[in-house]
């Protein structure tokens, strides 16, 4: 008999998912989408000028992932750290924002520490859309950033596509429309602190009780010069509350005609030794049940 | 060493014990051999002169110029070897029009002898080439007025009101500098057409008719008379010029 | 080639940000007057009502902005490194000519990827003031005055019509406003100086009085 002496490595590139791709591709009409974040974020700047408060930044965010028509986080994290004074809201797919803002977090840290001193707001800008224009929206990453460093408050937008926009009030993701309406009717310049916490709390609000894609709770970000405040989960519109009745079936709901139990358990003996085919004595094995009959665990009351 | 010599000559890229780099030396005296080349900076231009030598009577007259036009408005005349006056001038062509392409802009005078002593210098740093054996005067008209540059094998380059390389070039240079004084002053400074005839008349003084070979007188400028292109000079002007140069030198004699 | 001059906006990409604009730029004795509207749309949403399309490239150099938003900055920002290059490797600003070369070339060699429509405009000590426009394929084209933008067409006869070489600063500062624009900027040796024409100050044109008479009062006509 020929016998190979020497296995084929497996080596080089692995096409198979390519092939599987375009299968799934033909059977479901199209290539299937990524999760992304049906959302609100939003943010402002406030102090300053003749309201005697410290200028700064609020920024705010819902918490609900969605993966088509599925929620599939009901209490997801969109405000995302960049650095200590500097914080980024992600919509879009939310890999992408979570990806690259934690791909620009870790090259301002960096930035930080070459030039000897913090970010600015606009360096983190610069990143970012150089980062999305080189890829062509195709990283689907829609941010709203905001911070304070050594030249004050900024606030920016920045769309997927590479673009950025700079504005004392912002909103974007599905519920940006939504946000927007909120701003457009209240917001003022110089506001105190509190203010602009219950102005993007609002705004968001109307996000999550207006728009489909977004939901849950409302997280609150708070950059001034001397610090930075996360009020995660800082309102919770839709907790769960207890249901006032149980959909449980009671026993006996169902009539039948027959009844008929059987034993479904199922034993065996087995013997254990140990070394190659010698007899050591072993012991054998107790009858060890391993299953349960229906309903043998839960002590179900019977209807009466 | 089994030869004559230190051995400090034999690289451009070895130093002698007191710093000198010996070929870019000698590469100094290959310009002192060649035909005395003269620009003036004048108040309406630049003019740019030659003397090139024949070393055959078979040559064509007028023919194998040695002011080469680098860009519309820059002239370049060299003193030196010839082939290597004819490639630095192709070098400058190609960093006049790529100046064009990227800027929109005509290179200015200043801007083109920085690209060009780069790249001379780098021919003083390998041991592998040598350096250029030329000087090189670039005289141009652009958006800062007219500029006047001479770039030296070693690769700096100096602005000049007048400048003169070659054969005879210290003698020149006191002629040029008796010029320049007057402007300096309070005279107004010498016109292109001025500088043509006083540029003709220092090539007909420096040149010696006992050691050297015959010559014909090459002179371009660049003014406002033509544009301020890179043109030769009329012949008229030119032939007015050469006549009173030899008188100036009959004159001169007579004078001894 | 048609369509030069006007944004074609099915090049956009799918929820691409577009400056879906009108800009424009006229020369005169001394300077530059440019000016732009101020909307920013990602379909029929309003991005942004207060976008500044007037860009700076140097001290004395701005361009107007049309097409992709993402496009136009990138390409902006690229153009306006190469001048403060340009200035420290030189020891000179530089001139209008030179900046709107390097725009045109980042549109022209990525004319396939790019949804530009550029004029670029300034001041130099060479030229004074002057205007190039940049359109979609990466062409340059000096010009005296230039519109740019899916909104310019409405205004090219009026321009066409009424432009004159010759005018002051002033004159021309009235010529674009009456044009339409909301954000101006004039640019000349001495300063750069910014104007802002809020909505209810922008001239106004016809607007039916023949037809259905003078409603409520309101006042009619051109305006300056």
């Amino acid at each position: 008999m020929v016998v190979k002496a020497v296995e084929t490595p497996n080596i080089g590139f692995d096409f198979s998912n390519h092939a599987r791709n375009q299968f799934l591709g033909q059977r479901l009409q199209g290539t299937p989408k990524a999760t992304s974040t049906g959302t609100t974020i939003v943010g402002v700047i406030f102090g300053g000028g003749d309201s005697g408060e410290e200028a700064g930044v609020c920024l705010g965010a819902d918490t609900r992932a969605t993966g088509g028509p599925i929620v599939a986080d009901k209490n997801c994290e969109k405000i995302h750290y960049l650095t200590p004074q500097i914080r980024c809201c992600g919509a879009g797919t939310a890999a992408d924002t979570e990806f690259v803002t934690n791909l620009i977090s870790s090259n301002l840290e960096l930035h930080a520490l070459s030039q000897g001193r913090p970010a600015r707001i606009v360096t983190a800008m610069t990143m970012l859309k150089q980062y999305l224009f080189r890829y062509q929206g195709h990283v689907g990453a829609h941010l709203v950033l905001g911070g304070v460093d050594s030249t004050g408050p900024h606030l920016f937008t920045v769309h997927a596509h590479g673009s950025t926009d700079k504005l004392p009030y912002v909103t974007m993701g599905s519920g940006s429309l939504a946000a927007m309406a909120v701003f457009e009717s209240s917001f003022k310049e110089n506001m105190t602190r509190a203010e602009a916490v219950a102005l993007v709390a609002r705004a968001i609000r109307s996000g999550i009780f207006n728009d489909l894609g977004s939901g849950s709770n409302v997280d609150v970000a708070v950059i001034t010069k001397s610090g930075t405040e996360m009020l995660r989960n800082y309102e919770t519109p839709n907790e769960r509350s207890n249901k006032s009745r149980n959909y449980k079936f009671r026993r006996g709901t169902t009539a039948w005609t027959k009844e008929n139990v059987r034993s479904l358990i199922v034993s065996e003996d087995v013997k254990i030794t140990t070394g190659a085919g010698k007899d050591q004595g072993g012991f054998e094995a107790k009858q060890v049940p391993t299953g349960a009959g229906v309903g043998g665990e839960e002590g179900m009351d019977l209807d009466s | 060493m089994t030869s004559i010599g230190t051995g400090y000559d034999l690289s451009v890229s070895t130093y002698s014990p007191d710093g000198r780099l010996f070929q870019v030396e000698y590469a100094n005296k290959a310009v002192e051999a060649a035909g005395v080349a003269i620009g003036l900076r004048c108040t309406d231009g630049v003019v740019l002169g030659v003397e090139r030598l024949l070393h055959s009577k078979l040559l064509v007259k007028g023919a194998n110029r040695r002011i080469a036009s680098v860009d519309e408005h820059i002239g370049m005349a060299s003193a030196g070897l010839l082939a290597d006056g004819k490639f630095l001038g192709s070098r400058g062509r190609d960093e006049a029009s790529s100046f064009r392409d990227n800027y929109n802009s005509p290179v200015t005078v200043q801007i083109l002898s920085d690209r060009l002593s780069a790249f001379l210098q780098a021919y003083t740093c390998y041991g592998s080439v040598r350096p250029f054996g030329l000087s090189t005067l670039l005289g141009g008209v652009d958006k800062t007025g007219p500029k006047l540059f001479c770039i030296e094998p070693s690769g700096v380059y100096y602005g000049y009101r007048a400048c003169a390389v070659g054969k005879g070039k210290a003698l020149a240079k006191t002629e040029l500098e008796k010029i320049v004084s007057k402007e300096a002053d309070g005279q107004p400074g010498i016109s292109v057409r001025e500088a043509v005839k006083e540029i003709a008349r220092i090539i007909y003084l420096v040149h010696d008719d006992n050691k050297d070979k015959d010559f014909e007188l090459e002179m371009t400028w660049i003014c406002t008379e033509s544009g301020n292109k890179h043109a030769p000079v009329p012949a008229d002007l030119l032939v007015e010029a050469e006549a009173a140069a030899k008188a100036a030198l009959e004159e001169g004699m007579e004078e001894d | 080639m048609a369509n030069i001059s006007s944004v074609d906006i099915s090049r956009l990409k799918n929820g691409e940000v577009n400056l879906g604009t009108s800009i424009m730029a006229v020369q005169f004795e001394g300077g530059v007057v440019i000016g732009a509207d101020s909307r920013t749309t990602t379909g029929s949403y309003i991005a942004n009502r207060v976008t500044d399309k007037l860009t700076h490239i140097h001290d004395r150099i701005y361009c107007c902005r049309s097409g992709s938003a993402a496009d136009t900055q990138a390409v902006a920002d690229v153009v306006h490194q190469h001048a403060q290059v340009y200035t420290s490797v030189y020891g000179s600003p530089p001139p209008v000519a030179t900046a709107a070369a390097l725009f045109e070339k980042m549109c022209y060699d990525n004319k396939d990827q790019l949804s530009a429509g550029i004029i670029v405009a300034g001041w130099d000590k060479e030229a004074g003031g002057s205007v190039y426009n940049i359109p979609l394929g990466g062409g340059m084209f000096q010009q005296p005055w230039a519109i740019g933008g899916s909104g310019s067409t409405y205004v090219y006869g009026y321009c066409d019509a009424t432009y004159r070489e010759g005018w002051s600063e002033e004159e021309t500062v009235k010529f674009v406003k009456n044009s339409g624009c909301i954000r101006l900027c004039v640019i000349t040796k001495d300063k750069v100086e910014r104007h802002f024409v809020p909505g209810n100050e922008l001239p106004r044109f016809w607007e039916g009085k023949e037809v259905v008479g003078n409603m409520s009062g309101q006042r009619v006509g051109v305006t300056a």
